[in-house]
């Protein structure tokens, strides 16, 4: 018989390489059209960073973000801007972005406020136009304000790095320290369903509820939740690698086995938006968290559903099934 | 030896070793990268081309036997400048991360459709079943298949 359950598990997960600086730098520059230019060594691997950075730089500036085209796979030219790993980049090369971006925006700002005599304070910069906040009639457009730069000489550039805060090698003895400089946390609640007869797990639903800071791209932060999940399904399920001496015993599709359409459960995405105070516009990453509670989150399904506590992964139907076998003799 | 097919609308004749795959053929002899080549033993779904209007694993497929048969890669689906509604609906959707997988998911959904222009979720997902992500969960990716089948649905 099947006998469904519902499982909970939490996860917090630091930002950024572990106790040690990981910058990043950028360039930008707002050309005499009003568009932008972000120059930054970021790997885009396809988690959306060229786009999301574009935003970033595009929501400081006030240009629009087709607008601002991102340079970013060049690193002959872009500066360095570290390894797309360990859930950084938003966070990291996110905020050198927004600091070049500020301090380019700071010429404009500055020239703006000079050719319409008001104080830098009264003026804002949106929508690809600078304007008075109390009197938005009031406006020069970002593209009159570089053309009247340029006119003078002035380009309009800005640099920014960033690193995160405090991170602090770890006391090499008893291991204690600061490693990030911020934490992203997550929960996970897993439907799980059991085969009594075969020790068969099936995940129906996997409800995955994140805190990202701010998503600057809800859509792509829904990929990294929905792809997170799905390896973690696979992860508690279905992935073992075998070595022996050294030498995968498995290295293929075929024996190493990962999700495909029929094994993901349906997964629903609840973003969670608790401003981090050192990211920009209180972003942080969501690349690794959504893979972490996944496997924690279906065993104690799996218990919930058949009282059976398993402690490796992957939870395969032997493992399973030898459980229950268990459990039935110690008259459970 | 000589081979002489079709792929995407237009007559090739290449010159091949008898032992490459039809992924070389696309791949190395027709510059067409936009097959992917994945694991190369017909286990991941990355090199999925259309071979006279079936799914097939393109590393599997011998170029010797193409012969006078018809290829459609990812490169043939847009016409005049337009996307295939699929891959408007993968933009859109962003069931797109890496790509890498996309090209093969797009044609195994162009094959189904063939067959059934009103699948099911539970039929794409059957049909996909041989096409591996590691980046999306599969679920923008059952999505976008759903949208682009509305939309061509729409069309007829």
């Amino acid at each position: 018989m099947k006998k469904r359950g519902w499982g909970v598990a939490c996860t917090y997960f630091g930002m950024g390489n572990t106790a040690k600086p990981n910058p990043s730098s950028a360039f930008v520059e707002v050309c005499e059209d009003g568009s932008a230019i972000v120059l930054c060594g970021v790997a885009d691997i396809g988690q959306g960073s060229d786009t999301a950075l574009g935003q970033i730089a595009a929501e400081t500036l006030g240009i629009s973000p087709e607008r601002v085209n991102v340079v970013s796979k060049d690193t002959m030219v872009a500066p360095e801007a570290g390894i797309t790993s360990a859930s950084r980049q938003t966070y990291v090369s996110g905020n050198a972005i927004r600091f070049a971006a500020e301090q380019a925006k700071k010429i404009l700002l500055k020239e703006a406020a000079e050719y319409m005599e008001e104080n830098l304070i009264d003026l804002e910069s949106k929508d690809n136009r600078i304007f008075v906040k109390e009197n938005p009639g009031k406006y020069l457009t970002i593209e009159e304000v570089c053309t009247r730069l340029r006119k003078r000489g002035i380009l309009v550039t800005g640099t920014g790095t960033y690193t995160p805060p405090t991170p602090e090698a770890l006391d090499p003895e008893t291991g204690l320290g600061i490693p990030y400089g911020a934490y992203s946390y997550g929960t996970q609640i897993a439907e799980v369903e059991v085969d009594t007869e075969t020790g068969e797990v099936a995940v129906l639903n996997l409800i995955a509820a994140h805190d990202v800071g701010q998503a600057i791209n809800p859509m792509a932060v829904e990929g990294q939740i929905e792809g997170g999940v799905g390896q973690g399904v696979g992860y508690a399920l279905m992935e073992e690698m075998i070595v022996e001496n050294g030498i995968i015993q498995n290295p293929s599709f075929s024996s190493y086995l990962i999700p495909t359409s029929l094994d993901i459960p349906q997964i629903t995405s609840i973003i969670v938006e608790e401003p981090e105070p050192t990211g920009p516009f209180g972003a942080k990453g969501t690349g690794e968290p959504p893979s972490c509670p996944t496997a924690a989150a279906i065993i104690n399904g799996i218990y919930d559903a058949v009282g059976v506590h398993i402690t490796s992964t992957p939870v395969t139907a032997e493992k399973v099934y030898k459980a229950l076998k268990q459990k039935g003799k110690e008259g459970g | 030896m000589e081979v002489e097919l079709l792929v995407n609308g237009k007559k090739e004749k290449i010159k091949i070793q008898s032992n490459v795959t039809l992924l070389h053929l696309l791949r190395e002899e027709l510059m067409l990268t936009g097959t992917k080549e994945g694991c190369g033993i017909g286990q991941c779904g990355a090199c999925t081309v259309l071979l006279d209007g079936r799914a097939v694993n393109a590393c599997l497929v011998l170029a010797a036997d193409v012969q006078g048969k018809e290829v459609w890669t990812i490169e043939g689906l847009a016409q005049h400048g337009e996307l295939h509604p699929l891959q408007k609906a993968f933009i859109e959707l962003n069931a797109i991360q890496c790509g890498f997988c996309t090209p093969g998911m797009v044609m195994v959904t162009v094959a189904l459709l063939k067959e059934n222009p009103h699948p099911t979720l539970d039929e794409v997902k059957e049909a996909i079943k041989g096409n591996f992500c590691r980046c999306t969960g599969y679920k923008k990716i059952l999505e976008a298949i759903q949208q682009g089948a509305d939309e061509i649905g729409r069309k007829v």
